[in-house]
């Protein structure tokens, strides 16, 4: 178990390589070297996520470095080395920084859901990206990605997570930039790492204020002094509203969701890995991590973090609904389900939270593989010039469908019941708006769903796609092992019995709980879901609904969903009139006053009195003579002066 | 007797140093100076310094003129017979005169008086150039040495020159 | 007998027309020749004293005549390498005027 950190050393090591030889190690192979190096890299990060499983089993409260944390009462390990001692002027004694890693659940689950996500996408990149001329380049940056959000998971100090999070943020950007031959992939690419930053601000801030209140980057002592009371309120709720405002831009909350839609312009596996599954839920992650600071002192910030969350869920959500791209239905649903998670934890409902980001891991990452599959033989993406590809995708068809309900939450498939402990803890833990709310999301997430499913692989097949053909198998083998994992995995919050127990004894803050059932929620959630599901079937297979009149009737509303609510008009607005006007005014004055006077002034100034001053240097002999004698001249009277 | 002498030697001292510096003729600049140098070996059989003098017209007289003389010769420039002062001459001419304005009157006050110029036998100088002044003379010996090479090394055609 | 303010004076007069020659000629020749008649007025001047100052301090009557010695041989060294510079500026740019050659100005 204390060879945890080589996970995402593995990845860490291989990424360099590829970039340096990955072009001659291709030359040996028929498959792309790069890709086989990278995908060794993550598979032997997926067994070492078995070793620290087992090894946390074997553990108990006794084993060297184990414990049971203060604040979540779970079995952590913690391995910590110093990272360096720094000492500074002014200061008694050295500031010394340590970095080391968590096992603990959470650690352990997240490490289960990426390193598998990744290794699935990774193979099924095989297939998706052949032939491309930059693969190993592809497979180099999905190295380094898979390493810096491992980092993240592990992290037991919160100036590594920074660190591995903006490692994530720039692999993103160059995965989202990959064809950057396209305007739209850069512009993507560059508000992605632009909306993110800005959250990122919070997160580097709230990470400082920590440090000065605690004097260490340790997690361990920032969550230790918060249980003994020393941080103030004050503090303590300003650095857990820092600390989500780097969150909600990882995790594109509303308002900084605008970056995940176009963030679809990158590769579909990247959308699977990074976009649905795995870098987008770091911010429900940290939130997660940083537990105890949300949750002291009333946990003030929790309410944020539910309001921010439902805000998100509901309004994406409805953009999903009406979004044309099949992409960007799946995107619009990811920042929605995120939000469903932020709401969750925002509940208290720490468990249900992570445990919906498992089941939504494995879906969402299946829906994207299977949406990617369907633009790999038709190369189109518009739902509308798609229909009926389950006569000719019929493996595609079965796994998306599955991914599909899944997330739409038909009764025993793995999102059901993920979805069906949100609710549950929502009822619980806030106020009865809440729960009503978060209702008509599960609603609206089935509706999609089916929508997508429906008007893609259901209805009348185009002419042109009748020549399409199923994908190859490295790509479909991974689909079904996703799809397995979509229709089982929400089995494990079961009470099982022996050691395990079931997940709400795995992952659980305070304190374990078995697994609840209320009946109303349960039926309700899935009465809705099954009936969004055959109403989209009725409207895209079968034809007997149509929306034409409903549209007419709520026309100006539609356009306004239709435009995702003019966001992006409002931010560019912004831009144009705000920050590029306050931008130009600094920018003068750089120019102006810094750099022309500040900087040229001195300069032009020397520069000029040295042309003046050159021209005693005529460069005669006798000039240089007649001053040496006017010279010693003036020596003389000088010395007739002090004589006399 | 002495007087005479002394204010004719120097009236061709000083005229000879005029004429080097005044005249426009190269040549006959050549010839003032020696002109000059010659008397100014009378000035030091005044103060009984007879063998400076005959070292004077042997080195200057016949060695110093007869390069310079050389010098004129081999550069012979088109404009020696026409030669003439650069523009700052004004100002050289007021920073000369300003510096006899402050040696004058250091010697006028500094003066002494009353003191008889005595002779210097040629055995004494011999033995003083030998004893105290050996390593000087040596060193002199040296300096020479080393200018006669440089001058050859310089003023030698290199590589590529005819 | 003339005094030894007297030979000092000759010296301070010669001395001071070879300053202006050296500061007004253009020819590098005439310069040459000017700095001659400096070190000639050195010369002067160092051989007059040790004839009138025997006695003074711990001067002897030779020393004085033993510098000038030294300096008409450093004279002598000095013109044969002037005399090599010139030749060589003379065959590099023709010309030996000093106001013509300013390669070293700004």
């Amino acid at each position: 178990m204390q060879w945890a950190w080589l996970i995402p050393v593995f990845s860490f090591a291989v990424a360099p390589v590829i970039v340096l030889a990955g072009g001659r190690l291709t030359a040996l192979s028929r498959v792309p070297g790069g890709a086989v190096l990278s995908i060794a890299a993550i598979g032997a990060g997926f067994a070492f996520f078995w070793i620290a499983l087992l090894g946390w089993m074997d553990a108990s409260a006794g084993t060297e470095s184990c414990y049971v944390a203060a604040g979540t009462e779970a079995l952590t390990c913690n391995y910590e080395r110093t990272w360096f001692n720094a000492g500074l002027p002014g200061l008694d004694g050295s500031v010394a920084l340590t970095w080391g890693f968590f096992v603990d659940p959470l650690t352990i689950a997240m490490l289960g859901l990426v390193t598998f996500v990744a290794l699935m996408v990774q193979i099924y990149s095989l297939g998706y990206m052949h032939g491309d001329p930059r693969i190993n380049w592809y497979f180099a940056v999905h190295a380094l990605f898979a390493a810096s959000m491992l980092t993240i998971i592990l992290a037991d100090s919160f100036l590594l997570l920074y660190v591995a999070w903006e490692l994530v943020g720039v692999c993103s950007y160059l995965l989202i930039g990959f064809w950057h031959e396209r305007p739209a992939a850069r512009e993507a690419a560059k508000k992605a790492f632009i909306v993110t930053r800005i959250g990122d601000v919070g997160l580097l801030v709230g990470i400082l204020l920590l440090w000065r209140e605690v004097g260490t980057f340790s997690m361990t002592d920032a969550f230790a002094a918060v249980q003994a009371g020393t941080m103030g309120e004050g503090v303590t709720i300003a650095a857990a509203l820092l600390l989500f405002l780097g969150a909600m831009g990882k995790s594109a909350q509303i308002p900084f969701h605008v970056w995940l839609p176009d963030a679809m312009e990158g590769p579909t596996p990247v959308s699977a890995l990074i976009h649905a599954a795995t870098m987008v839920v770091a911010g429900v992650f940290l939130v997660a991590r940083a537990f105890p600071l949300f949750e002291a002192y009333n946990a003030t910030p929790l309410l944020v973090v539910a309001i921010v969350g439902l805000v998100t869920a509901l309004v994406t959500s409805t953009i999903a609904l009406v979004a044309t791209d099949i992409k960007r239905i799946l995107a619009y649903s990811t920042v929605s389900h995120l939000g469903l998670m932020m709401l969750s934890l925002g509940a208290f409902g720490y468990t249900a939270a992570i445990f919906h980001l498992l089941a939504h891991g494995f879906a969402k990452a299946l829906l994207f593989l299977g949406a990617g599959s369907v633009i790999h033989s038709t190369e189109e993406q518009e739902i509308s010039r798609l229909g009926g590809l389950r006569k000719v995708m019929p493996l595609t068809t079965l796994v998306f469908a599955i991914g599909a309900m899944s997330l739409g939450g038909i009764p025993i498939l793995a999102g059901f019941w993920s979805k069906d402990e949100i609710l549950q803890a929502v009822s619980q833990g806030r106020n009865p708006a809440f729960i009503v709310f978060a209702l008509i999301t599960a609603l609206l997430s089935a509706l999609y769903m089916g929508r997508a499913l429906f008007a893609t692989f259901f209805g009348k097949l185009p002419q042109e796609l009748e020549h399409t053909h199923e994908s190859p198998p490295v790509m479909t083998v991974p689909l079904a092992l996703l799809a397995i994992l979509a229709v089982g995995f929400g089995f494990i919050s079961f009470n099982w019995p022996g050691a395990f127990g079931g997940f709400g004894y795995f992952v659980f803050f305070h304190e374990g709980h078995g697994f609840e059932f209320t009946w109303w929620i349960g039926i309700l959630s899935g009465v809705m879901a099954v009936g969004a599901f055959v109403f989209t079937w009725m409207v895209y297979e079968r034809g007997s609904i149509s929306l034409e009149s409903a549209r007419r009737r709520f026309a100006p509303l539609l356009r306004v969903v239709e435009n995702k609510y003019y966001f992006d008009e409002i931010y560019q607005w912004t831009i144009d009139r705000v920050v590029l006007v306050f931008a130009g005014f600094v920018a003068f004055f750089d120019r102006a006053i810094v750099n022309d006077i500040g900087i040229n002034g001195p300069a032009d100034t020397v520069r000029r009195l040295g042309v003046a001053l050159r021209l005693h240097v005529t460069g005669h002999l006798y000039s240089y003579a007649l001053a040496m004698t006017l010279g010693v001249v003036a020596l003389g009277i000088f010395w007739w002066l002090i004589t006399a | 007797m002495a007087w005479v002498l002394f204010i004719a030697l120097a009236v061709v001292t000083l005229g000879g140093g005029l004429a080097v510096v005044a005249t426009r003729n190269v040549v006959h600049a050549a010839l003032a100076l020696l002109v000059s140098l010659v008397a100014v070996a009378g000035v030091y059989l005044l103060v009984y310094a007879e063998f400076l003098a005959l070292v004077q017209v042997l080195i200057y007289g016949g060695a110093i003129v007869i390069v310079l003389v050389f010098a004129i010769m081999l550069t012979r420039s088109a404009e020696y017979p026409r030669t003439s002062d650069n523009r700052q001459w004004p100002l050289a001419a007021v920073a000369a005169l300003g510096l006899l304005a402050v040696l004058v009157p250091a010697f006028l006050i500094n003066a002494v008086q009353d003191t008889e110029a005595k002779n210097a036998a040629f055995t004494g100088i011999a033995q003083s150039l030998f004893t105290t002044w050996a390593v000087p003379f040596e060193i002199a010996s040296l300096v020479l040495l080393v200018a006669l090479i440089g001058a050859i090394i310089i003023a030698r055609s290199g590589p590529g020159e005819n | 007998m003339v005094d030894l303010v007297w030979f000092q004076l000759l010296s301070a007069a010669l001395f001071v027309i070879g300053l202006y020659g050296v500061l007004a000629r253009r020819s590098a020749v005439l310069i040459l020749m000017s700095i001659e008649l400096m070190l000639n007025a050195v010369n002067i001047n160092l051989i007059a004293a040790a004839a009138h100052m025997e006695g003074f301090g711990s001067f002897s009557r030779f020393d004085g005549q033993l510098i000038a010695i030294f300096i008409i041989t450093v004279a002598a060294a000095e013109v044969g390498l002037a005399l090599a510079i010139v030749l060589r500026m003379y065959r590099n740019r023709s010309t030996v005027n000093v106001d013509e050659i300013d390669l070293m100005k700004w």
